[in-house]
């Protein structure tokens, strides 16, 4: 497994199992970035809610993730007033109320269980979408450009996403790119010098041929990149990390292609610490395997235990060893 | 807003049970098993654990890897699937863990995979076995800490979580780690004494009766009274599953049972209908004494196996007894089961009455003995059987990781740092004190 999947394992499996036959449930769980979801059956067996709590929900509401869940979930979605406490989105699904086909069933449960992803997808969309404008308008600048005129780069609003504590998405679209910065914190001396090897080998795995089309990526340790560096309270200390993707129009030319971005590029913290963890785990079995290597060199070591030479008293008796 | 719940994972020898602490069920139950690809397999276990064949294409593959072939592996059911084109490997033997790379990649994507979790965020909850060496306990927290850089660790024995899930039993009126755990899962029995939280080592007992017998001694029957000719041969281990876990209980006394049976065929003989694999034919069989049977095994061995005699009762009774004097009292009112192969019907209503005669019994010739002096007062004798006895060890895991007690008796990321793996070796217990 190389990539993390975008869709949450447990949500698909109660619901293709609820779908099947009801029944009661009271599931608590949680996924990557502090999101919390609980799947409940408050009041009666065939109506399942599912609620998701995720930490950054006051930003995402500002860049419009209601109104994108609203749009994406039509049918299923509970109003506000009825979300569940301590959550900030409540879906409700009617078993009695499913589509027909077992093909449409499988549909609908993928797509519930890509609710994270999708309440997440809002401010990129917002921002793929704030390129394209800017795009237009900018050609119009260009013509300006012939009267001598200074081309001034226009960008869009910097949305900043705090998805976990101390650490953030910083996303603003330019005319000709969107540009996506990650700040991460290391808990662990380890973790920090692996990140930075591994996200390293990100640049250069660039220069590659087949590699080309990739978003350009850049990693700056303890000093924010200049876009963002105007923002105050930024950290700067020995275990943050900068990384910066630059994602240009193709990377979200259609839809799907869009939403494919989206998915991979909002997993990639996890993915970084998940690639630093199996780093670390092959490290660990190839020690085991260097300690077993050793042992069995010591014990060659060891010198062969010959059978004492016999020894005799004076008279020609033995002694018996006991 | 509070805390992340805790992960509570327990790897079993044959299957790994693991979820969110809270819940009262697993959210994954799957195989403890990894299929590795073939060309990466001969890795470093090949040094460790067998004598190496080929050493020198052995050690050339793993040091010439240059691209990701430690990531290309799958657990649980898929590594199952998976088995034809990759080597399944099990890590965990006897309830131990065995192979410590496959484990550490197994953990891997358990919590990546499965419970998409950041495991910075949460505290995990391991299990043990009983008389756990140890250097493993070590060898779990290197991993955990080092590697996963968990927030905090507990390793809880299995034997005591099975008694912390019984108290949701409504039979039991005060929370009390003492008792007498019978842990059937698929391939053995344990019968585990616990004091206060600790376990009695030298009093644990194993009989070599559990779930995959049962399995085979239906079998036997089937096909001993000719319905197994029904049955497709690919299909038969199967149906007799299926025919222990629906149709079977326990009967109270075996002689009136098979009365009641020739009197009444048609009232208690059960019919199970299935359907072939591939064909789609379908076939029905009788299901008839081996309803009542199958887990009487358990009670009288000598009808399915012929080197291991003791009845349960019996050796539970035998662990009590070989417990020191004075917490025999309290084992005796607290036998708890746990694990699948204690879920039949009854189960516990027949090992409550059996040990009681024992008990008794012995009373009765002690008060005889003393020439009619002595008086006892009588020994207590309670078994309790529970809703969450499949998956008791998970459960109770889950409910104590919950309490917020949990936090103080495991061990933190900074104990750790501060101590080192030794920092497990100590061990506090849960609730004992309550």
């Amino acid at each position: 497994m190389i990539l993390l999947e975008s869709h949450n394992v447990i949500i698909s499996d109660v619901l293709s199992d609820r779908f099947q036959k009801a029944s009661r449930a009271d599931i608590q769980f949680v996924d990557f970035d502090s999101v919390r979801f609980h799947i409940s059956t408050p009041e009666s067996k065939t109506v399942v809610v599912l609620s998701m709590s995720i930490q950054c929900w006051p930003d995402l509401l500002k860049y419009g993730a209601r109104q994108h869940l609203e749009q994406q979930y039509a049918g299923y979605i509970l109003p506000e007033a009825s979300t569940e406490f301590e959550y900030n989105v409540s879906l409700a699904i009617d078993l009695e109320r499913l589509p027909a086909t077992e093909e449409e069933r499988a549909e609908l449960v993928s797509h519930l269980s890509l609710l994270k992803r999708n309440a997440l997808a809002a401010p990129f969309l917002g921002a793929f979408e704030e390129q394209k404008q800017l795009q237009a308008n900018y050609k119009d600048a260009a013509g300006a450009q012939q009267m001598d005129l200074q081309p001034t780069e226009s960008k869009g609003e910097l949305k900043v996403i705090n998805y976990r504590d101390g650490e953030a998405i910083f996303v603003r679209a330019s005319h000709d790119r969107v540009t996506v910065i990650f700040s991460t914190e290391f808990k662990d001396e380890t973790d920090r010098i692996y990140g930075r090897v591994f996200l390293q080998e990100f640049v250069d795995a660039r220069k590659l041929q087949s590699l080309q089309s990739a978003p350009q990526v850049t990693y700056s340790n303890r000093e924010p990149p200049l876009e963002i560096r105007q923002i105050p309270g930024l950290k700067r200390s020995e275990d943050v990390g900068y990384v910066t993707f630059i994602l240009s129009p193709r990377h979200f030319a259609n839809p799907t292609q869009a939403l494919q971005t989206i998915s991979r590029i909002q997993l990639f913290r996890d993915y970084l610490h998940y690639h630093i963890k199996c780093s670390k785990a092959y490290m660990h079995s190839r020690m085991r395997f260097r300690v077993a290597e050793f042992l069995k060199v010591l014990n060659r070591a060891k010198p062969e235990n010959a059978a004492p030479a016999e020894r005799k008293t004076i008279s020609g008796r033995t002694f018996r060893s006991r | 807003m509070s805390r992340l719940p805790p992960l509570v994972i327990d790897n079993g020898t044959g299957y790994t049970k693991m979820g969110f602490a809270g819940n009262s069920e697993p959210s994954f139950v799957f195989p403890t098993a990894i299929a590795t690809h073939q060309t990466a397999s001969s890795s470093s276990n090949t040094a460790s654990a067998q004598t190496r064949s080929a050493p020198a294409s052995a050690s050339t593959n793993l040091a010439s890897k240059r691209g990701i072939e430690d990531l290309d592996f799958f657990i649980g059911d898929e590594a199952i699937a998976n088995s034809r084109t990759y080597q399944v490997h099990y890590p965990i033997r006897h309830g131990m863990i065995e192979n410590w790379d496959y484990m550490e990649r197994f953990w891997e994507q358990c919590i990546f995979k499965y419970l998409r979790a950041e495991p910075e965020d949460h505290y995990v909850l391991l299990t043990e076995p009983p008389l756990n060496p140890p250097e493993n306990r070590e060898n779990t927290a290197e991993i955990m800490f080092e590697s996963f850089n968990v927030g905090g660790l507990y390793i809880a024995v299995q034997a005591v979580l099975a008694l912390a899930a019984s108290w949701t039993s409504n039979k039991v009126a005060e929370r009390t780690l003492t008792g007498v755990v019978i842990d059937s899962g698929d391939g053995v029995t344990h019968t585990i004494p616990v004091a206060e939280g600790y376990v009695i080592g030298s009093s644990i007992k194993h009989i070599p009766i559990a779930g995959r017998d049962i399995t085979s001694f239906v079998q036997r029957l089937l096909r001993e009274r000719g319905e197994s000719a029904a049955i497709p041969p690919e299909d038969q281990l199967r149906v007799a599953e299926k025919i222990k876990e629906d149709y079977t209980y326990v009967c109270q006394d075996i002689v009136k049972e098979f009365k009641k049976y020739d009197a009444d065929p048609y009232r208690y003989f059960a019919r199970f209908s299935g359907e072939h694999s591939v064909t789609q034919r379908k076939y029905d069989i009788d299901v008839g004494y081996e309803r009542f049977l199958a887990p009487e095994i358990f009670f009288n061995p000598e009808i399915y196996s012929s080197d291991f005699l003791t009845p349960l009762p019996e050796v539970v009774d035998t662990v009590i007894q070989t417990s020191p004097i004075d917490v025999r009292r309290g084992l005796y009112k607290n036998i708890v089961l746990s694990g699948g192969s204690t879920m039949f019907k009854d189960f516990g209503k027949r090992l409550q009455r059996d040990v009681k005669a024992l008990v008794d019994g012995r009373i009765a010739g002690s008060e005889e003995r003393s020439g009619s002096h002595m008086r006892s007062s009588g020994v207590e004798v309670n078994v309790i059987s529970h809703k969450r006895q499949r998956y008791a060890v998970w459960y109770g895991g889950s409910l104590m990781a919950s309490t917020p007690e949990f936090y103080n008796v495991s061990h933190s990321r900074a104990d750790y740092e501060e101590y080192g793996p030794s920092l497990v070796r100590r061990f506090s217990v849960f609730g004992s004190a309550s």
